[in-house]
C-alpha cells in the first residue's frame, strides 16, 4: 500500500514538478528498462547509473519501472522469439555473439541469454516511441487537467494524508 | 536523490500551467532561455552508497548464496541431489572453499556416491570475468564413498538432462530380455491354454489383414481412377461413327479430321496404358510388403514358442540363457551405471564449437535460453587442468574400502578447444582387504565421434555376495579378481565384466528359506558343491539395442544336471508347446495369407483384362484409319500404312 501510494505520489508530483516534458519523458524511457528487461542483469546498473547522473527524473523512471514490469512478464514470449532469432537466426551476428561472449566483462552481461538480448533489443526500438508518447502525455496533462487535479480534493488529501505523512517519516 | 523540479512539503509548487502551445512549464523569474544541464554529478553518491550496501551484503550472505546456487546447480546436472554445507568465498585471492559435499547416489536414494570434508578451488581471475571457471588447483581433504544418508534424497525433479538421462538409461537396461530360471515341476499331460490374443503372431496376423483390407481398397481405387471403360466407350463410339467410311465418302477435309480424331482417341488409349502400367508398379509394391508382412508373422511365432514355454515355466537347458537368469541383473546394472555418466559426461562435454544451448537462469520472468559462443582461442567455459587427490574410502565402502590416489587431467565442457582427452586414473595405495585395484579411462570428445573408455581391475578384493534369483540360496565368491571394461564409442557398446574365485561358498538365504522341489533341490546340491566361480559376462551391439551373452561354469553345470534329470519330457513337452501355437497361429493366419493370395489373383486378372481390352481397342483404331485411307496418300497427314503410334498432332 505504502509503495502504491508512493508510487502515486511520486507521478503527481512528477507531473507537477517543474521538470521539463522532456525530462520526465526520457526518464519514463529510461525507467522502462528496469521493468522490460530481467532486472538483475548488468545492463540495469548501466540503466540506473544513467538515471542518477543525468539531469532526467528519477522518479518518473521509477514510476516507469513498476509500470512496465507487467509489460515486460506480457511480452517476455515475444523477446524470447527475438532474443533467439538474433542469436541464432542471424548467422551474420554470429561472430559478434562470440566475440561479445569471450571478451572480459562484456561476457557477464548474459546478453547471450535470448530473453536478456530480446528484451533489450524491445526496449532499444520502444525507446523513442515511449520518449515521445510520455512527453505528448506530460505536455497534454499539464494543459488541460493538471491544474485542476492539483486543486482538487483528492490531491489536496493526498497530498495531507497522514498515511503519507508516516511514509514520508521514513522516506529517505 | 535530486528529482527535477521536486519540491519540499512544506514549499509550494513553482509550477504553474503553461501558456504557450508547447506545454513548456513557464514559472515567475525563469528564462525562457535558460539551459538544463545536462549532468547532475551529486547523483552518484547514492549508487556509491547502493554499492558499499550491496558489496555487505555480499560479504554478509554471499557464501550462503554460493552454496545454494551451486547445490542447485549440482542437482540438476548430476540427477541427485547434491548438497554443500558451507561455501567460503575469496574474492581477492580467487578461491573457493565448499565443506560438507554429498552427492547422492542416482540409483540407490539411501547412499551418497561420495562426501568430501573439504574441498578448495584456486581459480585463475581473468578467466571468471569471462564467465568461465578455470581451476588452477584443487584440493580435496577427506572423502567417503558409499556412504549410508541419513535421509533419503529426494529425487531430481528439475527439467533438466540429468531426469532425462536417468529415465534414457533405465529404458536402456529394460531393453536387454532377461530370461527367468524355471525350476518349478511341471505336468506333462497339462493342456495348453492359450490365449490367442496374447501371441505376437497372431497380433501380426490381424496387423496384417488390416494392411491386406487396405491395400485391396488402395488398388480398387487405382483401378477405378483408370476410367478404362470411359475411354474405350469414347474410342468405340468414334470407330462406329467412322464404320464404312473412306476417303472418298469424307472427302479431303473430312478425312483429315477423321484421322486426327483417330489420333486422339489413340493417344487416350496409350495414356490410359500407362496408368495400367503404374498401377501394376503399385499393385505389386502392396502385395510385395503384405508378403513380407506374413514373413513376419514366422518371425513372431518363434516369439511366440518363448512365451508360451514360459506359461508352463519349461527349464530352460541353454547355458547362455541360465548364466542371463543367474546373472544378468547383477551385468545390467554395473553397465547402465557406466553409460549413466558417459551420457552425462557427452551432455556436458560435447565434441565441436558450435554455439551451445542452455536453459537460462531460474527467476520470476522466463528464464529463456542462454547461448555459449566458444571460440578455438578462448577458455572453455570449466577446465580443471589436473587434480591429485588421495581418497579414503572408508568401511561403508565395502569391497573397495582404502586408500586411493586419484588423478584426472583436462576436465572441461569444451575438449575441442582443449584439444586433449579428458584422463583419469585411479590406484588403491594402501588400507582394506585388496591386493591392488587400478582404475584407468579417458573421455574423448575432441573428435566429432565421442569416446569414452574404462578400465577396472581389482585383485584380491573380496567380492560382494550374490542371491540366487531362483534358489534360497546365496553365493558368496569370497576373495578373487574382477575386471569390467566399457567402451562406448559413439552409439557402440563394447563392455566385458568378468569375476573369477576359487574360494566360493554357499549359505542358505534364511529371508527367502522354503521348501525346495524335486528339481530345485537337485540343482541345489549340484550348485553346492561347485567351489570355483568363473563368470565372463559381455555387452554388445548399441544404446538402443543391446545385446548380452553371460556364461559361468554354474549355468554349465545347472543345464548339464536339468538336461540329465527332466530332459526327456522338457523335450516332448516343448513339441507340444510349438504345436499348439502352430494350430492357433494357422487357424488365424491362414485366412489371410489366403486373402493375400487372392488379392495377387485379382490384380494380376484386371491387369491382363484392362491390358488386353485396351489393345484391342487400338488395334481396332488402327484397322480403321487403314480402311479410312482406303490404301491412298491423304496429303498432310502421310499414307495408308501409317500407324497411330505416333499420337494426336498437337
Amino acid at each position: 500500500m505504502l509503495l502504491l501510494i508512493k508510487l502515486l505520489r511520486s507521478l503527481v508530483k512528477t507531473l507537477h514538478s517543474d521538470g521539463t516534458p522532456a525530462q520526465i519523458a526520457f526518464g519514463i524511457a529510461l525507467g522502462a528498462a528496469l521493468g522490460l528487461t530481467p532486472i538483475m542483469n548488468a545492463h540495469n546498473l548501466v540503466v540506473l547509473l544513467l538515471l542518477a547522473i543525468l539531469n532526467v527524473s528519477f522518479a518518473a523512471g521509477l514510476f516507469a519501472w513498476a509500470l512496465f514490469v507487467p509489460v515486460g512478464f506480457l511480452l517476455d514470449p515475444l523477446f524470447d522469439r527475438l532474443g533467439h532469432w538474433l542469436l541464432v537466426g542471424q548467422p551474420a551476428l554470429q561472430p559478434l555473439w562470440t566475440a561479445w561472449d569471450n571478451v572480459p566483462g562484456l561476457a557477464l552481461t548474459n546478453f547471450t541469454n535470448t530473453v536478456v538480448l530480446g528484451s533489450v533489443a524491445g526496449w532499444l526500438l520502444l525507446f523513442v516511441p515511449i520518449y515521445i508518447a510520455a512527453r505528448y502525455g506530460v505536455v497534454r496533462y499539464r494543459a488541460t487537467i493538471g491544474e485542476r487535479v492539483r486543486h482538487s480534493r483528492y490531491y489536496k488529501t493526498l497530498q495531507a494524508s497522514k498515511l503519507y505523512n508516516v511514509y514520508t517519516w521514513f522516506r529517505p | 536523490m535530486f528529482t527535477p523540479g521536486s519540491v519540499r512539503n512544506s514549499e509550494p509548487s513553482p509550477y504553474t500551467p503553461p501558456t504557450g502551445p508547447s506545454g513548456s512549464p513557464t514559472h515567475p523569474g525563469a528564462k525562457a532561455t535558460k539551459r538544463v544541464r545536462v549532468f547532475r554529478w551529486q547523483g552518484i553518491i547514492p549508487l556509491v552508497l547502493a554499492g558499499a550496501l550491496t558489496f555487505a551484503g555480499w560479504t554478509l550472505f554471499g557464501g550462503r548464496i554460493l552454496r545454494t546456487t551451486l547445490s542447485e546447480a549440482g542437482t540438476d546436472a548430476m540427477g541427485a541431489q547434491f548438497d554443500i554445507a558451507e561455501a567460503r568465498v575469496a574474492i581477492m585471492a580467487t578461491t573457493v572453499e565448499l565443506r560438507g559435499i554429498t552427492l547422492a547416489d542416482p540409483f540407490d536414494p539411501n547412499r551418497n556416491l561420495f562426501e568430501i570434508a573439504r574441498l578448495r578451488l584456486e581459480l585463475e581471475p581473468r578467466p571468471l570475468l569471462e564467465k568461465k571457471i578455470v581451476v588452477r588447483r584443487l584440493g580435496i581433504t577427506d572423502v567417503r564413498t558409499s556412504t549410508r544418508r541419513e535421509t533419503p534424497a529426494q529425487p531430481s525433479t528439475g527439467g533438466g538432462f540429468a531426469p532425462r538421462a536417468l529415465a534414457e538409461v533405465r529404458r536402456f537396461a529394460g531393453q536387454f530380455n532377461v530370461p527367468l530360471l524355471s525350476l518349478t515341476p511341471f505336468d506333462t499331460f497339462r493342456a495348453i491354454a492359450l490365449d490367442p490374443s496374447q501371441l505376437h503372431a497372431v497380433q501380426a496376423t490381424v496387423a496384417l489383414g488390416h494392411s491386406a483390407d487396405s491395400v485391396k481398397s488402395a488398388i480398387e481405387a487405382a483401378y477405378a481412377s483408370l476410367r478404362l471403360q470411359e475411354t474405350l466407350d469414347s474410342s468405340a463410339a468414334l470407330a462406329t461413327r467412322l464404320q464404312g467410311t473412306n476417303v472418298r465418302t469424307l472427302g479431303l477435309d473430312g478425312a483429315r479430321r477423321a484421322v486426327t480424331d483417330l489420333r486422339t482417341a489413340s493417344a487416350r488409349i496409350d495414356s490410359a496404358k500407362r496408368r495400367v502400367d503404374a498401377l501394376v508398379a503399385d499393385a505389386r509394391r502392396g502385395i510385395d510388403t503384405l508378403q513380407a508382412g506374413v514373413g513376419a508373422i514366422d518371425a513372431a511365432r518363434r516369439e511366440d514358442y518363448a512365451f508360451a514355454r514360459g506359461l508352463l515355466k519349461l527349464p530352460t537347458f541353454d547355458a547362455p540363457d541360465i548364466g542371463a537368469a543367474l546373472f544378468g541383473k547383477v551385468t545390467i546394472d554395473r553397465f547402465q551405471q557406466a553409460v549413466y555418466w558417459a551420457t552425462l559426461a557427452r551432455e556436458h562435454a560435447p565434441p565441436g564449437l558450435l554455439p551451445r544451448e542452455s536453459v537460462g537462469p531460474q527467476r520470476r520472468r522466463r528464464s529463456g535460453t542462454t547461448l555459449h559462443f566458444a571460440r578455438q582461442e578462448s577458455h572453455p567455459r570449466f577446465l580443471l587442468r589436473r587434480a591429485d587427490v588421495n581418497v579414503s574410502i572408508g568401511g561403508g565402502g565395502g569391497a573397495a574400502a582404502g586408500e586411493y590416489a586419484i588423478a584426472a587431467s583436462d576436465i572441461t565442457t569444451e575438449p575441442a578447444i582443449v584439444g586433449r582427452p579428458t584422463l583419469f586414473a585411479a590406484r588403491r595405495v594402501g588400507g582394506g582387504d585388496v591386493d591392488s585395484v587400478r582404475i584407468t579411462g579417458s573421455i574423448d570428445h575432441v573428435s566429432a565421434n565421442a569416446r569414452e573408455v574404462v578400465n577396472v581391475n581389482a585383485s584380491g578384493v573380496r567380492l560382494p555376495p550374490l542371491a540366487l534369483p531362483v534358489l534360497p540360496y546365496t553365493m558368496d565368491p569370497g576373495r578373487g579378481t574382477s575386471e569390467l571394461r566399457f567402451m562406448l564409442d559413439g552409439d557402440r557398446l563394447a563392455g566385458r565384466w568378468s569375476v573369477r574365485s576359487g574360494d566360493l561358498t554357499w549359505s542358505t538365504d534364511s529371508a527367502r528359506a522354503r521348501a525346495m522341489n524335486s528339481i530345485e533341490t537337485l540343482v541345489a546340491r549340484a550348485l553346492t558343491g561347485i567351489r570355483e566361480l568363473d563368470l565372463v559376462a559381455d555387452v554388445s551391439g548399441t544404446i538402443a539395442a543391446p545385446r548380452l551373452a553371460v556364461r559361468s561354469n554354474l549355468d554349465r553345470q545347472i543345464a548339464a544336471r536339468l538336461r540329465a534329470v527332466i530332459g526327456e519330457e522338457v523335450t516332448a513337452m516343448q513339441t507340444k508347446v510349438r504345436a499348439e501355437v502352430d494350430r492357433v497361429v494357422e487357424e488365424r493366419s491362414a485366412p489371410v495369407r489366403a486373402r493375400i493370395v487372392e488379392l495377387r489373383a485379382e490384380s494380376d486378372r484386371r491387369i491382363a483384362d484392362a491390358r488386353s481390352r485396351l489393345d484391342a481397342e487400338k488395334a481396332r483404331l488402327e484397322e480403321r484409319l487403314r480402311a479410312l485411307s482406303g490404301g491412298v496418300s491423304i496429303p498432310g497427314i502421310g499414307g495408308g500404312t501409317e500407324t497411330l503410334t505416333r499420337g494426336a498432332p498437337s
